[in-house]
């Protein structure tokens, strides 16, 4: 942070002491009274008596602290909304393979975790390109048995559950294939059986409908056949293929939970798809790049902890790895100038009053322009502000929605709106 | 109550308010609640920009009056009022929605449970009204205008009682430091305020002028109070990062404008250069004393050691 020149401290200070009597004790006619701090604070003044209040703010340290201290501790806290946790736990790992793979030069350099991330990361481009390299010929025998050699190496000790879940045609061969289809971030949803089976229907990407066509053909009984290759392989691993096997040890353990809260179908069908989850993380993973690429900004992040937001030079960004790295989100014609945040619930505004609005954490946007009694807002709007649940979260019966949006424009109007942008208030 | 209601839509938009505010159940007259709303609107004349010449506020347009008055938070207000007045089933509700709020707003505020329960007591005897003479109870909740959310009121006049109790025992403590340390404690460093350039001091007053009051007092909060990033975003609406990046820009639009005024004093672009960056070096070091020294004021006098004066000599350290 610039540090301001010193001066400036000693002038505001000094305003400051002039101003205050030693022995004041707050007597009602120097200070705003509790109402109107009160409406300070809960941002409920009209321009002109917020105004005179943030003038007397600016000379009273008390009245700064009487305010600091009847902040709700939810304000301070920024406090994450508690139905992400679930997939939040899973997200992190496709960010952490895509870094990884960004890195991956760097190899001899890379410390153990990295590396196994890496490995995995490669292991898994292994498999796609030698799948797509089988598209071609479609039932080339001689690249089959390759292809998934890498499959079944990293998972040794279950290879003979997978017999029995490759030789259940089709759902469990197809459904390792079936998580590149979707984006990295629904790793945990997909994982349930339920899922598989309802996004099967949805179109997959091109990538994954060759994998997928590539593999279905594939008689069920040659799927032992292909097992017992991977069996065979681990005698002799590659150097990755350890590496793998290591890395996918924390993937198995993600693995597991969602299944158990399933509605398993049977208890040996979910036996059988034990090795295929196990498989399933690593997939999405190697799909990190992919995906990322393909779906780009369509993907949609669910509000989580690594999702952070800036405004550049009239561009909104966003990050999904806590800032490491920085996508542009939305880049309207006018500069933006500045943005809210509430879960999921994303407002920006900028320049000419424009005004944009996202409801599903940044995937899809809507503009909103704001009009009352025939008045259109078209000034700069300078700030947003999304309040009403943080501040009264903690009145009985008060829904964190919906949340009243108020933005402040550069010529000094406030526009309001308590209903998510239908209708809107001017003061 | 001498300025009643006038009739017309006016009137039915007073019914239909004390329809909305329930104060019926409280035993409150729709003459008593116009009453009160007519003495809630006479206190705050500033309301609305046509409002400003001072006799004409109260008599200011229906409209206005009436939006003003649907603005408030009428149903709290009932309440708060109900209460005054003594009505048990006010107290009784009061108390079941507010009771324990109180008392982790006051543990919140002090961070003390000792203290938390203090200052509790000594707000609920306010709001019982208790000092006042048998007759006259002159509940504190009397002054409640429904402008904010009841328990936000609430809050805030803790936490200036908070700030008041806490002024009274600082002065106390700095005295009991005085005598024990001896007096050398409080020998004052020269307030260097008093030390520089007169030709800066205007120039800066010039350029914190030209600032916008939010701007003064986000500049104020952060290195005056030492607040945090957050708690001024809290305070004024803003995100976090707007108020670092509005930090930011602050310092770089003053250290521009008080050159410029330096210059326009007579000063060569190098010697208002100099007076400035001759502060900036040793405010590193003044302003860290300073800050921590502040912020260190700001906990209740029972947790920490005090300094001896507000003003801050920076000798402590």
């Amino acid at each position: 942070m610039t540090e301001v020149p010193k001066i400036v401290y000693d002038r505001l200070r000094a305003a400051q002491k002039n101003r205050v009597l030693p022995d004041a004790a707050l007597p009602d006619s120097e200070h705003p009274d509790a109402n109107l701090l009160t409406a300070f604070a809960e941002r409920t003044l009209s321009a002109d008596e917020r105004d005179a209040t943030l003038e007397h703010l600016v000379l009273c340290k008390d009245c700064r602290e009487v305010i600091a201290l009847t902040l709700p501790v939810t304000e301070i806290a920024n406090a994450p909304i508690a139905a992400e946790t679930e997939v939040d736990r899973a997200a992190p790992v496709p960010s952490k393979t895509e870094r990884s793979w960004l890195t991956l030069s760097n190899w001899p350099k890379l410390a153990w975790p990295t590396l196994r991330w890496a490995a995995l990361a490669a292991g898994v481009v292994a498999v796609a390109s030698s799948l797509l390299l089988m598209h071609p010929g479609k039932l080339n025998q001689a690249t089959l048995p390759s292809a998934n050699q890498q499959v079944a190496t990293p998972v040794p000790p279950v290879s003979g559950a997978q017999i029995a879940s490759s030789s259940v045609p089709p759902s469990p061969t197809i459904s390792p294939m079936q998580p590149s289809a979707i984006p990295p971030k629904t790793d945990g949803a997909q994982l349930n059986p339920k899922t598989h089976l309802a996004k099967k229907s949805s179109p997959p990407t091109p990538e994954a409908g060759r994998l997928m066509t590539s593999h279905q053909p594939v008689p069920s009984s040659e799927a032992p056949e292909v097992a017992a290759t991977g069996a065979a392989v681990t005698s002799e691993p590659p150097a990755e293929a350890t590496l793998m096997a290591q890395a996918e040890a924390p993937a198995i353990e993600k693995a597991k939970p969602p299944l158990q809260d399933t509605e398993a179908p049977a208890i040996e069908a979910n036996d059988q798809q034990k090795p295929k989850t196990a498989l399933a993380p690593r997939l999405p993973g190697a799909n990190a790049m992919s995906v990322a690429k393909l779906a780009g900004n369509s993907s949609r992040p669910l509000a989580q902890h690594g999702v952070a937001w800036t405004i550049s030079d009239g561009v909104l960004r966003r990050s999904l790895d806590s800032g490491q790295t920085w996508q542009d989100a939305l880049h309207p014609n006018h500069a933006l100038l500045c943005y809210a945040t509430h879960g999921d619930d994303i407002w920006t505004a900028g320049q000419a009053g424009t005004l944009f609005h996202s409801a599903d954490g940044g995937a899809t946007w809507v503009q909103v322009q704001p009009s009352t009694k025939g008045q259109q807002l078209s000034s700069d709007v300078t700030n947003i502000d999304l309040q009403g649940s943080a501040l009264h979260g903690n009145l009985p019966g008060n829904a964190p929605r919906p949340v009243q949006v108020v933005l402040s424009t550069s010529n000094n109007d406030i526009w309001i709106s308590a209903d998510g942008g239908t209708t809107w208030q001017k003061q | 109550m001498t300025k009643p209601f006038q009739p017309g839509h006016v009137a039915d938009t007073a019914a239909t308010l004390y329809e909305r505010s329930g104060a019926a159940a409280y035993g409150i007259s729709a003459e008593r609640f116009a009453a009160i709303l007519d003495e809630i609107l006479r206190k705050h004349p500033s309301q609305g920009p046509l409002h400003k010449s001072p006799q004409s506020s109260p008599h200011a347009s229906p409209e206005q009056r009436a939006d003003f008055c649907a603005a408030l938070r009428l149903e709290e207000l009932a309440l708060a009022r109900a209460c005054a007045a003594g009505n048990e089933q006010a107290w009784h509700d009061f108390i079941s929605r507010y009771r324990q709020k109180l008392h982790s707003m006051a543990l919140h505020i002090t961070r003390d449970a000792a203290h938390a329960a203090e200052l509790a007591d000594s707000l609920f005897a306010d709001l019982y009204g208790v000092n006042a003479r048998e007759e006259l109870r002159k509940s504190k909740l009397l002054s409640y205008t429904g402008r904010g959310s009841l328990e936000g009121w609430l809050r805030t006049v803790m936490a200036q009682e908070f700030i008041n109790r806490y002024r009274k025992q600082k002065r106390t403590v700095s005295l009991e430091e005085q005598t024990e340390e001896g007096v050398q404690f409080a020998a004052a460093v020269p307030e260097p305020a008093c030390t520089s350039d007169p030709r800066l001091e205007t120039a800066t007053d010039e350029a914190l002028a030209e600032l916008s009051s939010e701007d003064r007092v986000t500049l104020a909060s952060y290195y005056l109070d030492g607040r945090t990033l957050a708690e001024i975003a809290a305070t004024l609406g803003l995100h976090e990062s707007s108020v670092s990046r509005r930090l930011d820009r602050l310092a770089a639009a003053l250290r521009k404008r008080i050159l410029a005024g330096l210059r326009t004093q007579g000063m060569s672009h190098a010697q208002a250069a100099e007076a400035l960056e001759a502060d900036v070096r040793d405010l590193r070091l003044n302003l860290r004393s300073r800050l921590t020294q502040d912020s260190a004021a700001t906990t209740f006098p029972g947790s920490r050691k005090i300094p001896a004066r507000d003003g801050g000599d920076g000798s402590t350290d």
